[in-house]
């Protein structure tokens, strides 16, 4: 059994619990989905729609409670990448929906587009730090009509594992899914396998519920399909300027979403997902990347194991520009806080900016942070065997580990063999030319992304999306230059 | 008492004190104009150049441009027959879809400290309120805000309707995933990283 790190106590876990009912039962939420106010009516909530305003009693969140589900599964094209939480934890995913791409010639910042997606995919595919492809980037040169479809075509095309994004409209959405059924051969097909993994941000802190996210939700929701969302409040903006009263306000978003959830489908899977931040108050300025991101993700994630639903977040941000210290140290102390704290799933690979724009070096880097995170899920392994109590009996004082069968045998999984990170001595990194981690880690994506990928569809398969979606982006990948 | 402590309460963000101070001058019979630029306007420029070098946060320079605007209501009635003149009109909201209004509140806040007459229609707006609130008010520009990337397109779309009816409006554009570049691309007249350069491009626009 795992330890994990705590800040509460199981008395204040359960005050933190109803002060969120309190807040549902007596503050309510503008509910601006009307689907969501008849759906929030027919159960017994206090439902006023001119307003818009929803109160939610205590009894019917704790009615809801008792069908939460502590499972998650990615579905991925290929089965051999499903993942599911908690089990496959860490569950690591990268960042999305970005508008830029950092060039990977030129070094400069540029709207992306769907020959971007398609390169992304395939380094996603092929990094094995990273379980779910989250669309990182939108595509400026998305043909009219084909906004979604534009992302998720070259997503899929080159890459099996699981991919993950969300869509501005219904009409989109019934495009994406409408490709996935071409994919799986036919709609029946398609849902044994749901491989398109949807999420939305349906909660706009403080305590409102918007329009299309929560029609998306409510939408696949009610097909059987997986969806999950992400509670965002922003503390000295959109919620309270205390960690506190920020973790109370997010945890009622959680609940009240995963009430309207419940109300549709009892037992629908749910990851209690978060980017809880604290704002730069000296600016206004959004601010992913601070450490109080990783200490509200490990309180949010101690509250989700309170409701024994799956947890994680966007977690592991960075606000820099480049890949410098900055952009290391934010990725790298909040996940590991997170992971601590037993958080699930990870949306942190690949972004610079605070989710402004992709960078190659950035997600070849995060993978191996994702590396890392795993190894220290693995922990020590303690066992008997691992002690090698025969083995220190056997080398002795003053002998030698290089040679022998146990080191061989253990060599290459008992510690990460990172690609980005150096050490070599100094002479040999000079006669290099002297490459920091950012060049390194470009080299490495170049290195993948100039082979061949194995990926693609089928040319039979391609052929019939290509004559179902008539001026489809062409959605391969291929390396710059 | 004088325009020296309408400036002070301004920056100490004393809202009663401000209105107080603001009713004296005009019973003494001090020039609208005096009390609006030399207290007011430049109170709120000092808040500005004291946020710019950190000092002050963001929730005091806001209290600041509440209290500014708290004075500037005593004001208003005397301003239609005064020589002093409004920056400008402004028409602000985020756009279609979007309902994420955190950096448009502030961008229109600054512009009221600023001395304009600002036209908040909230989140969620659509072209045609965007267009009709605009052409009613006689605004001199139309600042529309998106936080999601997936809504941008909006913007877009109301810069097209006010070209379509040769409207003599300008459209500003902002919020996280806008670039210049994007502002180019869709015809907008103007850009700002933040709330402090929205003014600043706002007063160019308005005075153009």
């Amino acid at each position: 059994m795992q330890q994990f790190t705590r800040f509460f106590t199981d008395e204040q876990r359960v005050r933190i619990h109803e002060a969120s009912l309190e807040i549902l039962e007596n503050v309510g939420l503008l509910v601006r989905n009307k689907k969501a106010r008849e759906i929030f009516a027919k159960h017994g909530c206090e439902v006023d729609n001119q307003t818009t305003l929803v109160k939610i009693p205590r009894k019917i969140v704790e009615e809801c409670r008792k069908s939460f589900v502590p499972t998650y599964t990615f579905t991925a094209q290929d089965p051999q990448y499903d993942v599911t939480l908690p089990g496959d934890r860490p569950v690591v995913v990268t960042g999305s929906s970005a508008p830029n791409i950092i060039d990977p010639i030129t070094g400069e910042e540029r709207r992306a587009t769907s020959a971007d997606i398609a390169n992304i995919a395939y380094l996603i595919n092929e990094l094995p730090g990273f379980d779910v492809f989250s669309i990182s980037t939108l595509a400026e040169d998305a043909p009219k009509g084909q906004f979604s479809l534009s992302r998720f075509y070259p997503a899929l095309k080159n890459c099996k594992k699981p991919v993950r994004s969300n869509t501005p409209s219904i009409a989109d959405l019934e495009q994406v899914l409408e490709l996935g059924y071409l994919i799986a051969g036919s709609k029946e097909a398609y849902m044994e396998r749901p491989f398109i993994n949807h999420h939305y941000c349906p909660v706009v802190s403080p305590l409102t519920m918007d329009v299309e996210s929560t029609e998306a939700v409510i939408y696949l929701t009610e097909m059987g399909l997986p969806v999950y969302g992400t509670i965002v409040p922003n503390a000295g903006m959109t919620s309270p300027m205390t960690m506190m009263g920020t973790l109370v306000l997010g945890n009622a978003e959680f609940l009240a979403l995963a009430t309207l959830i419940q109300l549709i489908r009892p037992g629908a899977p749910m990851i209690y997902a978060v980017l809880s931040t604290v704002a730069d108050m000296r600016t206004g300025n959004y601010a992913p990347g601070a450490v109080e991101t990783g200490i509200l993700q490990m309180a949010h994630t101690e509250m989700a194991r309170f409701y024994n639903v799956p947890s994680g977040g966007y977690i592991g941000l960075t606000n820099s520009h480049v890949n410098d210290a900055q952009s290391g140290y934010e990725t790298g102390i909040n996940t590991t806080a997170a992971l601590c704290a037993g958080a699930d799933l990870f949306n942190m690979g690949g972004l610079l900016g605070s989710l402004m724009a992709f960078d190659f070096a950035k997600a070849v880097i995060d993978n191996e942070i994702a590396l890392m995170l795993k190894r220290i899920k693995r922990g020590m392994e303690f066992s008997e065997e691992n002690m090698a109590l025969d083995l220190i009996k056997q080398v002795g004082p003053g002998g030698s580990y290089m040679d022998l069968e146990h080191t061989m045998a253990n060599m290459r999984t008992t510690a990460v063999l990172p690609k980005v990170a150096n050490r070599d001595p100094r002479g040999r990194w000079e006669d290099m030319g002297r490459p920091d981690a950012h060049a390194r880690a470009l080299k490495e994506a170049k290195k993948i992304l100039t082979k061949e990928n194995p990926a693609r569809f089928p040319a039979e398969l391609d052929e019939k999306i290509r004559a179902h979606f008539p001026g489809i982006v062409a959605g391969d990948a291929r390396w710059y230059e | 008492m004088s325009i020296k402590d309408i400036y002070q309460a301004v920056i100490d963000f004393n809202n009663a004190k401000v209105v107080e101070l603001v009713k004296h001058e005009l019973a003494n019979g001090t020039d609208v104009s005096t009390i609006l630029n030399d207290g007011l306007i430049a109170a709120m420029d000092e808040v500005g150049r004291l946020f710019s070098e950190g000092e002050l946060f963001v929730p005091e320079m806001l209290r600041s441009a509440q209290a500014m605007k708290a004075g500037l209501d005593e004001l208003k009635p005397l301003l239609a027959q005064s020589a002093a003149k409004s920056a400008g009109t402004i028409v602000i909201g985020t756009v279609k879809g979007d309902l994420h209004d955190i950096g448009k509140n502030l961008v229109a806040m600054m512009m009221e400290g600023a001395g304009f007459d600002v036209i908040d229609l909230g989140v969620d707006v659509d072209t045609e309120k965007f267009v009709k609130t605009a052409k009613e008010k006689n605004a001199n520009v139309i600042c529309m805000s998106a936080l999601l990337t997936t809504t941008m397109p909006g913007m877009e779309e109301v810069i097209k309707a006010v070209k379509a009816q040769g409207l003599d409006i300008k459209t500003m554009v902002g919020g996280a995933p806008v670039t210049q570049e994007f502002a180019n691309k869709i015809g907008a007249d103007g850009y700002a990283e933040d709330a402090p350069g929205a003014v600043e491009k706002a007063r160019e626009l308005a005075s153009a």
